[in-house]
C-alpha cells in the first residue's frame, strides 16, 4: 500500500519529479498491470513498493508495517521475508546453474539447509524446467530464464511479487507464457503480483490496470 | 558459498594471476623469514652452543666475531671471585689460511680450552672431550670448498705455521663471508701470533648453589674495565648488533615487506576487479534481500580462496627449492612454525586486499537492478 508518495531526482534545475503524490492499495490474490508512457514513473513506483528507494514524502506500508520507519537492515529483512522481484534483465547469476540459482536465493535467506536442493528442484518443476537444472543462464532461452527467476523470487514464499517488464526481453510465445504463469502465481498461490509493462499482450491478464503518465496515476481500473 | 568460488572460477587466468601473485608473496615471506631466523641463530650460535652462565668480554664488545683482548691477569682474577666454580679461557682473530692453489685465505680462528661446552667446536684426541689435539682444526661443510678441504685429513698451513683439518663439521658455517676454524687453546694462540695478551673472552661457570647475577656482580666489581654478561644477555647482544647495527636484518626485513606489499597490490588488483564485474550480481543479491554479512562473506571467501590456494603453491614451491638454497648459504633456517606464520600473514594479506572490493559491493545502489 503507498500513500501519497512522491520523489524526486536530482535537484535544483537538474531535478525530475519521478512520482506525484501516488495513493494506492494493492490485495492479496491479484494480479495489477501497472502501464504507461517511458519515463511516467513505473519503474520509481516499483523500486518504492520494492522497498528499494525511500520516497522524498508519503510512506509504504507493507502488510502494515511503515517502511519509512525501518532501518536499512530492516528493509533488507522485509526485503528478503515479503517480496519476491522479477526483473527485465533475468538478472541470474550467470556462474550458478539453475538449481544453484534457486538454492542461493535459499541461502541468502537463511534456508540453505538440508533439503534445500529438493526444494529448489521442485520450484524448478514447478515452471516446468526439471530437464534444464545443471544449464546456466547462458545455456537458457530468455523464456527459460525468466522461468527461473520467477522460481527464484517464488523460493522463499514470500506474500507478494513485483516484475518489471518481464516481457520485454522474450518473444510472443514465451512472454505469453510468463504473463499465464504470473497470472497463476496470483490467483492460486493467493499471492499480490505487481507488473511494470508497456507491453499490450499481457493486458487480458491483469485483473486491475493502473495507467500512469507523469508521474501521477490517470486511471484505475479493475476489470474482468 | 560456492557463489565465490563459482565467480572465481568464470575468469581463470584472473585467479591464476592471483594465484601466482599470493605464491611470490608467500614465497618471499617464508624465504626471508627463514634468513632472518638463520641469521639470528647463526649470528650468535657460537655464544649460544657454550656451557657457560656468564661471559667476560672486553668493554663495549658487540658480538663475538668482533672483539679485543683482555689482559691476561683477568683470568687469575676472576678464578678468585666468590661462586665461580671454573673459568675457561677462549681466543680468536682473523689469520691467513694457505690454500692448496697457493692462494691465501682469511678466516676467523678460534681457539677455546676444553670445559667451554660440549657442543663447542674443539678438535679433542677422545671421546671424554679431555685432551686437545695439537696443530689440529675444524672447519665446516659449508666452508670446506672455499678453503680446499676436499678429504680429511687435510694438511695445510695457518699463519705459515702446519696445521691439519681433523674434521669436518655441521652447523657452523660463515654467515658473513669469512669461515670459521675451530682449534685448541694453544695452538690458536700460537696461529694467531698476539703479541701480548691473548684472551678474547672468559667464560666462567658458576658453583652450583650460587646465583649467576650474584657472581656477575661480583665480577664486575672486581673487573671495572671490562663487561660481564649472562650467556643469554651476550647472545642477545650479539644478535642486535648483527641484525640492527649491521643493517643486515633491515635488508631481510625489507624484502619481506616488499614480497608483502607485491602480493597485496595484486590481489587487491584483481579481488577488485572480479568484484566490479559481477557489481550487477551484488546489486541483485542486496535487491533479493542478502544481508551485509552474506555480502562480505561473498568477498571473503574469495580473497580466502586465493590466499589458501595462492600460500599453498608458494609453500609447495619453496620446499623442493629449501635442499638446494641451504647448500648455498648453510645458516638458513626454517622453523616449522615460519611457513604457518607467513600462511597466517598472507590470509591477512588477502583479507586486507578485500577492504577496498567490501566497501563497493556493499556500496552498491539495490534500486539499480530494475535498469535493464
Ligand atoms: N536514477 C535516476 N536518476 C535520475 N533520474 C531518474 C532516475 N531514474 C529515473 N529517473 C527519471 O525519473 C522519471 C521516471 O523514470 P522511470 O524509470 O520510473 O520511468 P518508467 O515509467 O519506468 O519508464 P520506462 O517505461 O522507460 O522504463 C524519468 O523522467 C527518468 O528520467
Ligand atoms: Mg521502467
Amino acid at each position: 500500500m503507498a500513500e501519497e508518495i512522491s520523489i524526486t531526482y536530482g535537484s535544483g534545475h537538474a531535478a525530475t519529479p519521478a512520482l506525484r503524490d501516488v495513493s494506492l492499495n494493492f490485495f492479496p490474490g491479484r494480479l495489477v498491470l501497472v502501464m504507461g508512457p517511458s519515463g511516467s514513473g513505473k519503474t520509481t513506483l516499483l523500486s518504492v513498493l520494492g522497498c528499494m528507494l525511500l520516497p522524498d514524502q508519503g510512506d509504504v506500508h507493507v502488510r502494515g508495517q511503515s517502511v519509512r520507519g525501518l532501518s536499512e537492515s530492516q528493509r533488507v529483512d522485509l526485503r528478503r521475508h515479503s517480496i519476491g522481484y522479477v526483473f527485465q534483465a533475468f538478472r541470474l547469476f550467470r556462474s550458478l546453474t539453475a538449481l544453484e540459482n534457486l538454492v542461493l536465493a535459499l541461502d541468502v535467506a537463511g534456508r540453505a539447509k538440508d533439503g534445500a536442493k529438493a526444494k529448489a528442484e521442485q520450484a524448478l518443476a514447478a515452471v516446468g524446467l526439471s530437464d534444464k537444472w545443471r544449464l546456466k543462464p547462458g545455456e537458457l532461452s530468455g523464456g527459460e530464464k525468466q522461468r527461473v527467476a520467477i522460481a527464484r523470487a517464488l523460493i522463499n514464499d514470500p506474500p507478494i511479487v513485483l516484475a518489471d517488464e518481464p516481457t520485454a526481453s522474450l518473444d510472443w510465445r514465451s512472454g505469453e507464457g510468463i504473463a499465464a504463469m504470473l497470472l497463476r502465481i496470483a490467483k492460486e498461490h493467493g499471492k499480490l503480483v505487481v507488473v511494470v509493462t508497456h507491453d499490450p499482450r499481457m493486458t487480458p491478464f491483469g485483473q486491475r490496470i493502473v495507467k500512469m503518465e507523469d508521474g501521477r496515476v490517470v486511471e484505475d481500473a479493475e476489470q474482468g | 558459498m560456492w557463489l565465490a568460488w563459482r565467480n572465481l572460477n568464470h575468469d581463470r587466468f584472473r585467479f591464476l594471476v592471483t594465484i601466482v601473485g599470493i605464491a611470490f608473496a608467500v614465497f618471499l615471506m617464508i624465504f626471508q623469514g627463514s634468513l632472518l631466523v638463520g641469521f639470528l641463530r647463526a649470528s650468535s650460535k657460537s655464544i649460544d652452543v657454550t656451557d657457560a652462565d656468564l661471559w667476560i668480554a672486553g668493554r663495549g664488545v658487540e658480538s663475538f666475531e668482533f672483539a679485543a683482548p683482555l689482559p691476561e691477569r683477568f683470568y687469575d682474577i676472576a678464578v678468585g671471585v666468590e661462586g665461580v666454580e671454573a673459568v675457561y679461557r677462549m681466543t680468536l682473530g682473523f689469520a691467513f689460511w694457505q690454500k692448496p692453489s697457493g692462494m691465501r685465505q682469511s678466516v676467523l680462528l678460534i681457539g677455546a680450552e676444553p670445559g667451554t661446552g660440549s657442543q663447542f667446536p674443539i678438535p679433542y684426541v677422545d671421546a671424554g672431550q679431555t685432551s686437545v689435539a695439537s696443530e689440529a682444526v675444524l672447519v665446516d661443510r659449508s666452508n670446506a670448498r672455499t678453503l680446499g678441504v676436499d678429504v680429511v685429513p687435510a694438511g695445510t698451513e695457518i699463519s705459515a705455521r702446519r696445521a691439519q683439518v681433523v674434521e669436518v663439521i655441521d652447523g657452523f658455517g660463515t654467515f658473513f663471508g669469512t669461515p670459521y676454524v675451530f682449534t685448541g687453546y694453544a695452538d690458536a694462540v700460537r696461529y694467531l701470533r698476539w703479541p701480548g695478551d691473548a684472551i678474547v673472552f672468559l667464560i666462567v661457570r658458576v658453583q652450583p648453589g650460587h646465583d649467576p647475577q650474584e657472581v656477575k656482580r661480583a665480577l664486575q666489581r672486581k673487573l671495572p674495565e671490562v663487561d660481564v654478561w649472562t650467556r643469554d644477555e651476550f647472545s642477545r647482544r650479539a644478535r642486535a648488533f648483527w641484525v640492527r647495527k649491521t643493517g643486515a636484518g633491515g635488508a631481510i626485513l625489507l624484502v619481506a615487506l616488499l614480497g608483502f606489499l607485491v602480493g597485496l597490490v595484486i590481489v587487491s588488483q584483481n579481488i577488485y576487479a572480479t568484484t566490479m564485474e559481477n557489481l550487477e550480481e551484488f546489486a541483485t543479491l542486496k535487491a533479493i534481500g542478502a544481508r551485509r554479512w552474506y555480502i562480505q562473506k561473498v568477498v571473503l571467501t574469495q580473497a580466502l580462496a586465493c590466499g589458501i590456494v595462492g600460500s599453498f603453491v608458494g609453500l609447495l614451491a619453496l620446499l623442493p627449492l629449501m635442499e638446494p638454497i641451504r647448500n648455498t648459504i648453510s645458516w638458513i633456517d626454517m622453523p616449522w612454525w615460519l611457513p604457518f606464520g607467513m600462511i597466517f600473514v598472507g590470509l591477512l594479506m588477502c583479507v586486507l586486499a578485500s577492504v577496498a572490493s567490501i566497501k563497493k559491493a556493499l556500496a552498491v545502489e539495490p534500486a539499480r537492478v530494475f535498469r535493464a
